[in-house]
C-alpha cells in the first residue's frame, strides 16, 4: 500500500477494494508514530480514528451511502476549530481551549466522510513563516530535517509531504499556505477572498486571510475546493460561487493564454536556483502554447510594509479578546489591579505575537496612523488597481512562490526584516484578494522550489487549469524519508 | 526614526509588560524602521476602500438555539453567570 497516493487515487482504490479504510488509516498512524517524533507536524491527535475507519468500512460492506472522501486521512491547522478537540493556535494562551463547534470547512469535510487525524503545528497565531514561532517547538522539513518547513501552515505541509495524511487545510494571510507548500514540495492554494468560509478560523487579519488546502496534486486541490468553497451564512464575506465544479476540464491547458512575469520578483534578492527554476517554468509554459510578457507593478516595493502594517493593526484588535475571561488562562479569583490583570494575561503570548501586538497598537495610533496605517491602505488600493489593470491584458501572473530556497532552522529568526521580505512574492495576492497557487516544480540540491501562479478574482478554475498544466510538465523525486 | 521610549509607551498603553527589551523593543523598532519605506510611495492623492454592506444583505436577525451549555467549559462560573476575577 502506497501512503503517497493522491486523494483522487485513494478514492478509486477504496472503491476498487484495493485496501480497506482501516488498513490505510492504520498504516498512516504507523507512519506518524515512526516519523512525527522528528518532524513534529502534529500538535494533537484524534484517538478514535481507527474506530471511525471501521464504521466507514462497515457502511461500504453494507452498501450504505458514504461521503465522497471515503475516510481519507486529513489534517487541520490548529487555528481552525474542530469540535471537542483542542485548538491551540500553537500558543500557550489557548493551551487548554477546546473548540465548542466545528468550523464550516470542517463540517463540510466531515459531511463527506474525511477522517481528521489530528491538528497541525503553526507559528503562534499564524504569525511567522517557518513554524519557529510555535510555542510547542519547530516542525522540520521532511526533505532535510535541519531545514524549516516554511510557515505558518508548516505542520500541514509537513504532514502532507511526509505521508502522514493525504491532504490538509491551512490558512493563508500573506503566503502561509503557499510558502510551506513550496518548501515541502506540495501544492498550496489560496482562493479568491471570500471563496471559502472562515467561520471557525481563529481570526488574525480578517480583511485578507483565507483558508486553503495543501495537497499532493492540483486535481486534489480542485477536489477539496469543490467540497469546501461557497457561500456560508456564518461568514458574511463569503461569495456564492454557484457550485462551480473546479475539477471538470482541469486538463483544459494554457494554449493561447497570456502569462505575465512580475519582473521585480525574479530580480535582486532572489536565489539564483530559484530564478533558474522560474525561467524553466516559463519555458514550459511557452512550450505549452502560452504567451509570456514582462510586467511591472509600481506599488510592489511597498507591498510587504503595507501588508505588515495592516495585519499588525488587525491582529492588535483581534487578539485583544484574550483577556483571560472568555479565553486564555484561568487565574484564581483573587483581587487584581485592572492593568496588571490584562498584562498578566498577555504574558501568555510568545515573543512574535507580543511584537505584533505592539506594532498593532503603534501603526494606527493617533499621530502615526497617517504615516503608516492609512498609507498602507492606500498602497493596498493602488496595488489592487494596478493588478486589475494588468489582468485586462493577461490571464495569469507567474513568480517563484518564495524568493529563496528553504533555510536552516535558526538561520533567519533574529532578523525581522529578512523574515518580512520572504513574503515579498506572496503578499500581493492577499492584499488584492486574488487567488494564487504554489506548484512544486524543482528540487535543487535536495531542497524544493515551488512556482506561484496568480489569477484575477473568481478565476480560481482557470488558475487550477494552468497549475495542472505546469504540474504535468515535471516529475519530481519522492521525499527522502 | 521612532524612539524606544515611544514604543515603550505604546506597549504600556497596550498593557504589555516588556521584560526583555532586546527581544521586543529593538526588534519592533527595526520593523517600524522598515515600514518607513511607505514614505516613498506616491499615494497621497489615493483613496482607500472601505468595505460596505447594505443592512438588507445581512443575515436574518434570528435566534439560533445552541444545545450545549458553553458556560460549563469555563473554570469559574455560577449558574448562568461568568465569575470574573475581583478587580481592586
Amino acid at each position: 500500500m502506497n501512503l503517497g497516493i493522491s486523494a483522487l487515487r485513494y478514492v478509486e482504490e477504496v472503491k476498487n477494494g484495493s485496501f480497506t479504510i482501516e488498513e490505510f488509516i492504520s498504516k498512516t498512524v504507523e507512519q506518524i508514530k515512526k516519523h512525527d517524533g522528528k518532524l513534529h507536524a502534529y500538535l494533537s491527535f484524534d484517538d478514535h480514528v481507527i474506530e471511525q475507519a471501521r464504521n466507514l468500512d462497515r457502511k461500504i460492506a453494507n452498501k450504505e451511502k458514504i461521503g465522497s472522501c471515503f475516510g481519507m486521512p486529513i489534517s487541520i491547522k490548529d487555528n481552525i476549530c474542530v469540535k471537542g478537540g483542542k485548538t491551540t493556535c500553537a500558543s500557550k494562551m489557548l493551551e487548554n481551549f477546546v473548540a465548542p463547534y466545528d468550523a464550516t470547512v470542517v463540517l463540510k469535510l466531515k459531511s463527506e466522510d474525511v477522517i481528521i487525524i489530528g491538528k497541525t503545528n503553526l507559528d503562534e497565531f499564524a504569525m511567522g513563516i517557518s513554524t519557529e514561532f510555535s510555542a510547542y517547538g519547530t516542525s522540520h522539513n521532511p526533505w532535510n530535517t535541519d531545514y524549516v518547513p516554511g510557515g505558518s501552515s508548516g505542520g500541514s505541509a509537513v504532514s502532507v509531504s511526509a505521508f502522514e495524511c493525504i491532504a490538509s487545510l491551512g490558512s493563508d494571510t500573506g503566503g502561509s499556505v503557499r510558502n510551506p507548500a513550496s518548501f515541502c514540495s506540495v501544492v498550496g492554494f489560496k482562493p479568491t477572498y471570500g471563496l471559502i468560509s472562515r467561520y471557525g478560523l481563529i481570526s488574525y487579519a480578517n480583511s485578507i486571510e483565507q483558508i486553503g488546502p495543501l495537497t499532493r496534486t492540483v486535481e486534489d486541490t480542485a477536489f477539496f475546493l469543490n467540497i469546501i468553497s461557497g457561500f456560508d451564512p456564518n461568514d458574511d464575506t463569503t461569495i456564492d460561487n454557484k457550485n462551480e465544479d473546479y475539477l471538470s476540464n482541469i486538463d483544459a491547458g494554457v494554449e493561447g493564454k497570456k502569462i505575465g512575469i512580475i519582473k521585480e520578483m525574479v530580480g535582486q534578492g532572489t536565489d539564483k536556483e530559484v530564478v533558474s527554476a522560474t525561467n524553466n517554468a516559463i519555458k514550459k509554459f511557452e512550450e505549452l502554447g502560452a504567451k509570456i510578457e514582462e510586467i511591472s507593478l509600481d506599488m510592489i516595493d511597498y507591498s510587504v510594509a503595507s501588508y505588515y502594517t495592516i495585519t499588525s493593526t488587525e491582529a492588535g484588535s483581534n487578539l485583544a479578546r484574550y483577556d483571560n475571561l472568555r479565553y486564555g488562562y484561568d487565574f484564581p479569583l483573587e483581587g487584581y489591579e485592572f492593568n496588571s490583570y490584562i498584562s498578566k494575561a498577555r504574558k501568555n503570548f510568545g515573543p512574535e505575537v507580543t511584537r505584533r501586538m505592539i506594532l498593532g497598537g503603534f501603526v494606527p495610533s493617533a499621530g502615526y496612523a497617517g504615516k503608516y496605517f492609512l498609507k498602507a491602505l492606500k498602497v493596498k488600493k493602488k496595488l489592487t488597481d494596478e493588478i486589475n489593470e494588468a489582468f485586462k491584458k493577461i490571464d495569469f501572473l507567474i513568480a517563484p512562490t518564495v524568493p529563496v530556497l528553504p533555510f536552516k532552522i535558526g538561520e533567519k529568526i533574529d532578523d525581522p526584516v529578512a523574515l518580512f521580505l520572504l513574503d515579498f512574492n506572496t503578499v500581493i495576492a492577499n492584499l488584492t484578494g486574488k487567488p494564487a497557487i504554489s506548484v512544486p516544480f524543482e528540487i535543487s540540491n535536495g531542497l524544493p522550489i515551488g512556482i506561484q501562479l496568480i489569477a484575477n478574482s473568481m478565476q480560481d478554475k482557470p488558475l487550477l487549469q494552468a497549475a495542472y498544466a505546469l504540474q504535468n510538465t515535471v516529475k519530481l523525486p519522492e521525499v527522502p524519508i | 526614526m521612532v524612539s524606544k521610549e515611544e514604543i515603550e509607551n505604546v506597549a504600556k498603553l497596550m498593557r504589555i509588560e516588556l521584560d526583555d527589551h532586546i527581544v521586543h523593543v529593538d526588534r519592533v523598532q527595526k520593523m517600524i524602521e522598515y515600514f518607513d519605506i511607505l514614505d516613498k510611495a506616491s499615494v497621497e492623492s489615493e483613496e482607500f476602500d472601505v468595505q460596505e454592506k447594505s443592512i438588507t444583505k445581512l443575515r436574518e436577525d434570528k435566534y439560533i438555539p445552541y444545545d450545549e451549555k458553553l458556560i460549563e467549559a469555563l473554570k469559574n462560573y455560577k449558574e448562568n453567570y461568568v465569575r470574573a476575577p475581583k478587580m481592586v
